[in-house]
């Protein structure tokens, strides 16, 4: 059901790497203006930041029922005064779930695309840059990987380790890093040939400073673009994985798990898939609108057009 | 009513309770989503043919669920659930694959379809000596297989003796240990016992005997058992593992396969040659393979399925199907539990246990949380048995359990580190182990911590006891106790507990050779009083079937054993005015 | 052109051996076995299963054999339907899943390319941001919500399609709408995306300015590259969605290879799972050379490395 970008499409569809910028803080300042522009992104961003509000902060709202607290007698009951978004089957307030539910999926989306960000990156700009045998086999690798279905390697590092929320983050992180990874490297390729990096080493900058002053800054945009494509993908993958009912560990529910359990008794009880699916849905929306976003806004192309 | 038979269960209690305001708020719900649905059905209703006399019958004013059209007069579908996994009924274990089996095949008897008590199948009478252990069965005159070769006491013999040779591995082999020597000769690795050393014989072409280990009262219905189907011979000799394929298998059941596409559907139509073909109605039987629960229900809704066998409706659907007249409940030989591994600290204290015993309350998950679609079940074996008395089961006792956890040494759960439950990944089990750790948290203030594992990994950690407190749950093969408690003895390979007992084991082996009933009976009794009071399992509720059945479908009871002969179902398309049907009344034989 | 496909077809050889070397043994290492059960096997039958499958050999012996016959493509009988070869029940699932795919595929082309380049052609318009708005939500709303709604409101309620099953074709358009509906949102995206790029070029404006059609420029020429990020986006996802989809399979009771995966894997079904993975590897990348060398076709400025 995922649907990974191809790393190539990416590419073509909003390359950063076309021209170097030496510039870091116009860059920047630059694409700020930009971003704050697009209404769509900013609301989106807004959006998030409220969604992330609440669920950092749920465990210290005072209106907000206990998650875990089960009433039997409240059985499934449709929204009331009393439970705003009703109740689940063994009479845990819907509410409650969908804001504790957005702490594990946003948590598993940031963590899982903070994992495979250090892995990917890492390994696409260790790959890119040593260039030559190691490039060829570190990229191997990648195809390797690549080339396994990937519910079949979460299946499995879920059944070799224990069902942890941390297995969870790796897994789901694990599986990303390839994307990431050829991005990455293809970015340091074509940035290694540039002049300006030439030019360092001419000017006899070491390998590091070659790294951290010119490569990373140059690679930074279309790797904060992907970023904020990846964290609705990994939320999205998750939901998936709680279809199969590989997801977070009960009592705690993802907006995927409360999602999946509740498409199964759509035509009983809708909220229970309505309201943790509006959730699910229009946060991956804003995180969709606001990689857009960032992706215009750092876009070399598209700034050259419009300024 | 229509259907002939009292139901057996009286409505569970929690009948009362969607009476009440959120409940019938729910069904509101689901009206509106369904509004056309309804309308369908009023229209319907209309388009029916005027009955001749005035109605009667309460089906007109019962409630149906979904399109009440049949396909045809003599076709009948539903849905098998899984895809079987092995349709050799020698080799075959599980519902599914006992479904195809038994539509296929007749064994030497068959279950009655209400009382499951055995009536002459491919036998027409047996003999019993009079130790109780030697049964001679004879066979009705020509019977044939479906390509019309002669089907004769050898095809039994040499079925039941592939069943038994090793190398046939047949994985249900077990139920055949009753026996003479079947057991010896089937786990003999040094090959010194002959399979002549089976107490299996066939005298003539229409003579099959059986000599048995002990006297084992339920023998006759183990015969109706699918590993106890004849298979032919010659085609499993020319095709081996290939031979149950459409183009190739032959049969001696009422229908012979067609078609089959894995994960799709079986396809099956009359065999001619039945001994009994002129009394089957039906021409054909399509057996889907819908194994998601939810699909299954839809595709019963909108008429795809005349029969939605028991298993295919989820717990949540219950409350609500329970108010049409498609759904039908009865006892099912089967309890959910929760097994305890003894092996470890702390719950090799068996005072730790019986906290946890007392300590949950069946009835709120059997009435509240499971919609009174479960009966709550205090004891391991369940019901059904004649003459056997339940030993006094666990109840819902908060200040036993706090007395028992005291006792065991953690007074209010001081000092017990936490304790972990194990399930499989499904949501059912899931909601069960959460009520659970509500209740233990609550009534004894101790933390448990919930593990899901996959199929795989739970039944390694299940089997190897690396777990402490794992969900379980057992489905009798045969209408006897015995079915639920030899599995305790040492070394059994579903005790899975780490229990053992010498003296449970010499009682059990003393229950399998007393040839009294009564005195077995008891016997049987003290030891499920044993395992009860050792708190080995954490019994839960008592399985009932829950299957819905579409207006027109006659021949069909629920029984405990959830095993239904479609020779005796058929399509009764005048269904809404003819009163009592015919061949409701009784089964002819 | 030959030698670089020549080259790629040799590089499958170690790419796939290092596929089944893993998968190989990370099966045989997960927990549990093929012949673990609810209700226990006796441990002679058990010891009997092994044998019959070599399973009983030292593991060093078991991967030499599975590479001997893998070889060959035959992967033995399926543990679980003891029945059937693994060879079988992939051919046959995957009859069904191409199909399946194949609908959704072009689906989502036919929908989701259009949208893309009216999209883009009107670039910051009010059509432009309602079919971004609605590619996002396309790409948002998880398929086993998507598929169950679809079946309540078309199937349930309507009765319009039926609510499961492969039988007739009717019974294809909620599975293929639901695959499907991704895809057009991915495709749109990147349809426009790459549109966008293509008419800043200054040939686009050449074009324009010699006084061609407008809608020859976009649809002709424009679309030629602006449609290739759709092109190497199809390779990956074309396998994904033809090696079929555990979701839509198991809502719609299609009789596909996607679920054969995941209950392989669950049920240790060492068999069904490597040839399953195998397929899905070769598969995989005998796609993404096709793709590669379209890309040389449509696009002049890519060659071959």
């Amino acid at each position: 059901m995922s649907v990974a970008l191809d790393p190539r499409a990416l590419a073509a569809a909003g390359d950063g790497a076309g021209e170097p910028h030496a510039g870091r803080a116009t860059l920047w300042s630059d694409a700020w203006r930009r971003l704050r522009r697009n209404r769509a992104a900013l609301v989106a961003g807004a959006f998030l930041v409220v969604v992330g509000a609440l669920a950092i902060a749920a465990p210290h709202l005072p209106f907000l029922a206990d998650p875990t607290a089960q009433d039997l007698r409240l059985s499934a009951t449709p929204p009331s005064r009393l439970h705003p978004l009703g109740t689940d089957d063994l009479g845990r307030d819907t509410l409650a779930r969908v804001i504790y539910g957005g702490r594990i999926s946003l948590l598993v989306g940031i963590v899982g695309t903070l994992v495979s960000l250090v892995v990917g990156v890492t390994w696409g700009a260790v790959a890119g840059y040593r260039g030559g045998r190691t490039d060829e086999v570190m990229m191997r690798v990648v195809d390797v990987m690549y080339s396994l279905p990937y519910i079949f390697l979460v299946i499995l590092l879920l059944v070799f380790f224990s069902r942890s929320l941390v297995m969870l983050f790796v897994a789901l992180g694990l599986v990303q890093w390839l994307t990431m990874a050829r991005i990455v490297r293809g970015q340091v390729l074509s940035l290694k040939q540039q002049t300006f990096v030439e030019a360092a080493r001419a000017l006899g900058a070491g390998d590091r400073a070659i790294i951290f002053r010119h490569i990373v800054p140059n690679v930074l945009g279309p790797v904060i673009v992907y970023t904020t494509l990846t964290i609705p993908d990994v939320i999205l993958q998750e939901a998936f994985l709680s279809f199969l009912g590989l997801g977070v560990q009960p009592p705690a529910a993802s907006w995927g798990t409360l999602v999946a359990d509740g498409a199964r008794v759509l035509a009983l009880f809708p909220w229970l898939v309505a309201f943790p699916g509006i959730a699910l849905s229009l946060t991956l929306l804003a995180f969709n609108f606001l990689g857009d976003g960032l992706r215009d806004a750092l876009d070399p192309q598209v700034r050259r057009e419009r300024s | 009513m229509i259907r002939g038979h009292p139901r057996r269960v009286p409505p569970p209690p929690a009948a009362a309770a969607a009476a009440s305001g959120v409940y019938t708020r729910r069904v509101r719900t689901i009206l509106r989503v369904t509004p056309i649905a309804a309308a369908l059905a009023l229209v319907c209703a209309a388009c029916a043919p005027r009955p001749a006399t005035p109605l009667r019958s309460a089906s007109a004013s019962q409630r149906w669920f979904g399109n009440q059209k049949p396909a045809g007069e003599r076709i009948f579908r539903f849905d098998n659930q899984a895809e079987p996994e092995d349709q050799d009924p020698g080799k075959s274990s599980g519902q599914p694959d006992g479904r195809v089996a038994r539509i296929m095949y007749e064994g030497l008897c068959v279950p009655d379809p209400k009382t499951l008590a055995p009536l002459p199948g491919q036998a027409y009478r047996w003999d019993v000596s009079a130790d109780k252990r030697t049964y001679t069965f004879h066979l009705r005159p020509h019977l044939q297989w479906s390509d019309g070769t002669p089907l004769t006491a050898h095809d039994f013999l040499w079925s039941w003796r592939r069943v038994l040779e090793p190398a046939t591995a047949a994985r249900y082999v077990a139920i055949m240990y009753p026996i003479r020597n079947a057991q010896a000769f089937n786990q003999d690795s040094t090959h010194r016992m002959r399979i002549e050393d089976v107490g299996l014989a066939a005298p003539d072409d229409s003579t099959f005997v059986v000599t048995l280990q002990h006297p084992t009262s339920y023998f006759l219905s183990l015969t109706t058992f699918y590993t106890f189907l004849p298979v032919p011979r010659a085609v499993i000799e020319k095709w081996g593992d290939q031979w149950t394929r459409p183009e190739h298998v032959i049969s001696n059941g009422p229908f012979v396969l067609d078609y089959w596409r894995q994960n799709d559907r079986f396809e099956f139509h009359r065999n001619p040659r039945y001994w009994d073909a002129a009394h089957v109605r039906l021409d054909r039987v399509i057996a889907y393979s819908v194994d998601d629960l939810n699909t299954g229900l839809n595709l019963y809704k909108s008429g795809v399925f005349d029969w939605l066998p028991s298993g295919g409706v989820s717990a949540p659907f219950i409350p609500y199907l329970r108010e049409y007249a498609d759904y039908r409940t009865g006892d099912y030989q089967a309890t959910y539990f929760y097994s305890v591994n003894v092996t470890q600290p702390p719950l090799d204290n068996v005072w730790l246990r019986r906290a946890l015993e007392w300590a949950v309350d069946r009835d709120a998950i059997a009435k509240d949380l499971l919609k009174g679609s479960r009966r709550p079940w205090g004891n391991l074996t369940p019901l059904g048995y004649p003459g056997y008395v339940h030993p006094p089961g666990y109840t819902y006792d908060p200040a036993k359990a706090r007395a028992c956890l005291a006792r065991a040494g953690y007074p209010g759960g001081k000092g017990l580190p936490r304790l972990s439950i194990l399930f499989n990944t499904s949501e059912d089990h899931r909601r069960i182990a959460e009520a659970l750790q509500a209740m233990w948290k609550n009534v004894l203030g101790i933390d448990v911590e919930l593990s899901n594992q996959e199929w795989g990994s739970y039944l390694e950690a299940t089997t190897t006891l690396h777990y402490q407190i794992a969900r379980r749950s057992w489905i009798g093969d045969y209408l006897d106790p015995m079915t639920f408690l030899d599995m305790w003895t040492t070394d059994n390979g579903n005790n899975r507990t780490g229990w053992h007992s010498p003296a449970y084991d010499a009682l059990i082996e003393a229950a399998e050779a007393e040839p009294d009933t009564a005195k077995r009976l008891a016997m049987l009794s003290r030891a499920e009083a044993i395992v009860l009071d050792q708190g080995i399992i954490i019994p839960i509720y008592h399985y009932t079937t829950n299957e819905l059945v579409k207006p027109y479908v006659r021949g069909l009871y629920p029984n405990l054993l959830d095993v239904h002969n479609l020779k005796d179902v058929w399509i009764d398309p005048d269904w809404r005015t003819r009163e009592t049907p015919v061949a409701e009344a009784a089964p002819r034989r | 052109m030959m030698a670089f496909i020549m080259r790629r077809v040799l590089l499958f050889v170690p790419t796939l051996l290092a596929i089944a070397t893993l998968t190989f043994f990370m099966m045989r290492l997960a927990p549990g076995g093929p012949f673990l059960a609810e209700k226990d096997i006796p441990v002679a039958v058990k010891a009997e299963l092994m044998k019959h499958y070599g399973l009983d050999r030292p593991l060093p012996v078991q991967y030499a054999r599975f590479l001997v016959h893998a070889v060959r493509l035959d992967f033995g009988p399926s543990y679980k339907y003891p029945s059937r070869q693994v060879r079988e029940i992939i051919l046959e699932g995957f009859r069904v899943s191409a199909e399946l795919g194949g609908w959704a595929l072009l689906f989502a082309v036919l929908v989701g390319l259009p949208l893309g380049v009216v999209a883009a052609h009107r670039h910051n318009s009010a059509a432009d941001h309602a079919a971004m708005v609605g590619a996002l939500a396309g790409v948002s709303v998880p398929n086993f919500v998507l598929g169950p709604v679809l079946v309540l409101g078309l199937s349930l309620s309507l009765f319009v399609f039926p609510p499961a099953l492969w039988q007739g074709p009717q019974s294809r358009v909620l599975p293929v709408l639901t695959l499907a509906t991704a895809y057009v949102a991915y495709i749109a995206r990147l349809t426009r995306a790459g549109m966008l790029e293509v008419l800043r070029q200054d040939y686009i404006r050449t074009a324009r300015a010699k006084g061609l059609n407008e809608r020859a420029v976009v649809w002709k020429h424009a679309l030629k590259l602006g449609a290739l990020p759709v092109l190497s986006f199809l390779g990956p996802a074309a396998a994904r969605i033809i090696m079929g989809s555990i979701v839509v399979e198991t809502i719609f009771q299609v009789p596909g290879l996607g679920r054969y995966l995941v209950n392989g894997a669950f049920s240790r079904d060492y068999t069904l799972v490597m040839g399953v993975v195998l397929f899905y590897a070769a598969f995989l990348m005998a796609l993404n050379l096709v793709v590669d060398v379209a890309y040389t076709v449509l696009d002049p400025r890519v060659e071959l490395a």
